[in-house]
């Protein structure tokens, strides 16, 4: 069997302020993900090591990382991709609460602004709608709520602001985007969500273990939308005299 | 986490008083080659329209800002003139929090203006195909075709590709509605979507290859005016 080594950033900030890196030897056998490497050291080598992790199937979005300084889903990483020396960090962009496992938080706060599905006023039910119409939101609702999106967005990462993050534009562009919700939600994003930190640089797209196309398909038409409303000044005549009945 | 940085916030980008070699090099290109344009001009040759001449010198700022509030373009700046990230790998990043940032908040909030440069693109591409025409056709009574025709067809190609394959022109066809097969009869205006959706996938590709072929143009054109002889004619046949 082979060996490779792994090196994991080891903290516990409410313990201490002590961080360092710590190398186990691991052998990998076929088919083994990174993840499975994490289990053999704490059943074989360290306890205590800490790692956040639920479905091993890249479902539940738990076990988020970055490997080799690129975020990615521990589970779904398998080993004969990467070298033989391995180094694995915490997502960056959140605060640690031991070892790998960090605090997310953030996110379920900035969540409870964003308005839930509001069906149009006098839908008769059963509610009908085109398959064509859902599809698109429908790839937003394959998100699993990893966060590395939001991990390797630099707005997130290396300036503060309030940007709300890629993560929370898929989730409003699933919802803005659904043929009988009635809410535009891009005026939110334009004022309390700052979508215009977004410079659609495209490494959440990079990153996404779900392959939502989250730029092209969800930040770029929310920016469009917000041109609709906010800079467009021929767009919103157009709109004013189309809503007027003649 | 929120320090909220909104407070900062001028007119005037912080990305412009960083010390970028990148950004300065960049704009000197930009004036060398304007100043060439200038300098040397190569507006037609046998009947082929210099791409930077079609239909006149004077669009080409608009071209410019057309190119320049591009998504494609906007990404690639942002990222190997700004390093806002260069890449997403850490450790070669090299965004950091003590580089000022203000994204399209500020200065570049201009780039919401993209559709209209986008709606003067397609007003000017027809002429791409016009000087097709005339480089067939500009011998009176005779029909010719040669290599370069082949090239301004690539180049119109190219051009419209990229034109139509724009983000903004995907919110035009059915980006801004939440109901897009509601629209129209027969499900035109949902074809029509689906098709410049799957044109967008490209349209980084797109941006570039045409950005190389009008400057290949630019450069057949000079190549023939200082006597290369690489213009071989296929067709030829009095009309
Ligand atoms: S495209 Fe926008 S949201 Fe995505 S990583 Fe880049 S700046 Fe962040
Ligand atoms: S959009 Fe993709 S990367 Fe972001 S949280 Fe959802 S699944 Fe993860
Ligand atoms: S353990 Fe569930 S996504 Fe990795």
């Amino acid at each position: 069997m082979q060996e490779v080594k792994i090196r994991i950033r080891r903290s516990e900030p409410a313990v201490s302020n002590e961080v360092r890196y710590q190398e186990f030897t691991v052998p990998v056998g076929e088919g083994m993900v990174v993840l499975d490497a994490v289990h053999y050291i704490q059943n074989n080598i360290d306890p205590t090591l800490s790692v956040r992790w639920n479905c091993k199937a890249a479902r539940c979005g738990s076990c988020s990382a970055e490997i080799d300084g690129m975020p990615k889903l521990m589970c779904k990483t398998r080993m004969d991709t990467l070298g033989k020396e391995i180094t694995i960090n915490p997502i960056k962009a959140y605060p640690v609460v031991k070892d790998l496992v960090t605090d997310v938080s953030h996110n379920y706060e900035i969540a409870k602004k964003i308005p839930p599905f509001t069906p149009k006023e006098g839908l008769k039910e059963p509610w009908t709608m085109m398959q064509i119409d859902v599809t698109r939101s429908k790839e937003f609702r394959t998100c699993i709520e990893c966060f590395l999106c939001q991990d390797v967005c630099h707005v997130i990462r290396e300036h503060q602001s309030n940007y709300f993050g890629p993560k929370h534009v898929v989730k409003i562009a699933a919802l803005d985007l659904h043929p009988l919700d009635s809410i535009d939600r891009s005026e939110l994003l334009h004022h309390d969500g700052g979508l215009g930190y977004c410079d659609i640089t495209k490494c959440c797209q990079n990153v996404c273990p779900e392959e939502i196309r989250i730029t092209d398909n969800a930040i770029i038409p929310e920016k469009e939308r917000i041109v609709d409303h906010a800079y467009d000044p021929i767009g919103l005549l157009i709109k004013k005299v189309k809503r007027r009945k003649w | 986490m929120e320090k909220n940085m909104d407070k900062s916030l001028t007119w005037f980008p912080p990305e412009f008083k960083e010390l970028n070699w990148r950004l300065w090099s960049f704009a000197i290109i930009l004036i060398l080659s304007a100043g060439a344009l200038i300098l040397y001009p190569v507006s037609q040759f046998e009947g082929y329209v210099d791409p930077f001449y079609s239909p006149t010198v004077a669009v080409i700022p608009l071209i410019a800002l057309f190119r320049l509030s591009c998504y494609a373009y906007r990404k690639d700046y942002y990222r190997h003139v700004f390093r806002h990230p260069i890449a997403c790998l850490d450790g070669i990043r090299f965004d950091d929090n003590r580089k000022g940032y203000s994204g399209e908040m500020t200065f570049f909030s201009l780039q919401n203006f993209h559709r209209y440069f986008l709606y003067i693109a397609i007003v000017i591409l027809p002429f791409f195909y016009y000087d097709i025409y005339v480089s067939m056709t500009y011998i009176s009574g005779e029909f010719i075709f040669r290599l370069g025709t082949i090239i301004l067809i690539a180049n119109a190609l190219l051009l419209t590709l990229w034109t139509f394959s724009c983000h903004a022109f995907r919110h035009l066809t059915g980006g801004h509605t939440d109901c897009y097969s509601c629209k129209t009869a027969g499900g035109a205006k949902k074809k029509f979507y689906n098709g410049q959706s799957y044109l967008n996938r490209y349209h980084e590709q797109f941006a570039f290859i045409s950005l190389i072929v009008v400057l290949a143009v630019d450069l057949y054109i000079r190549a023939l005016i200082v006597g290369w002889p690489i213009d071989f004619t296929l067709l030829k046949f009095a009309i």
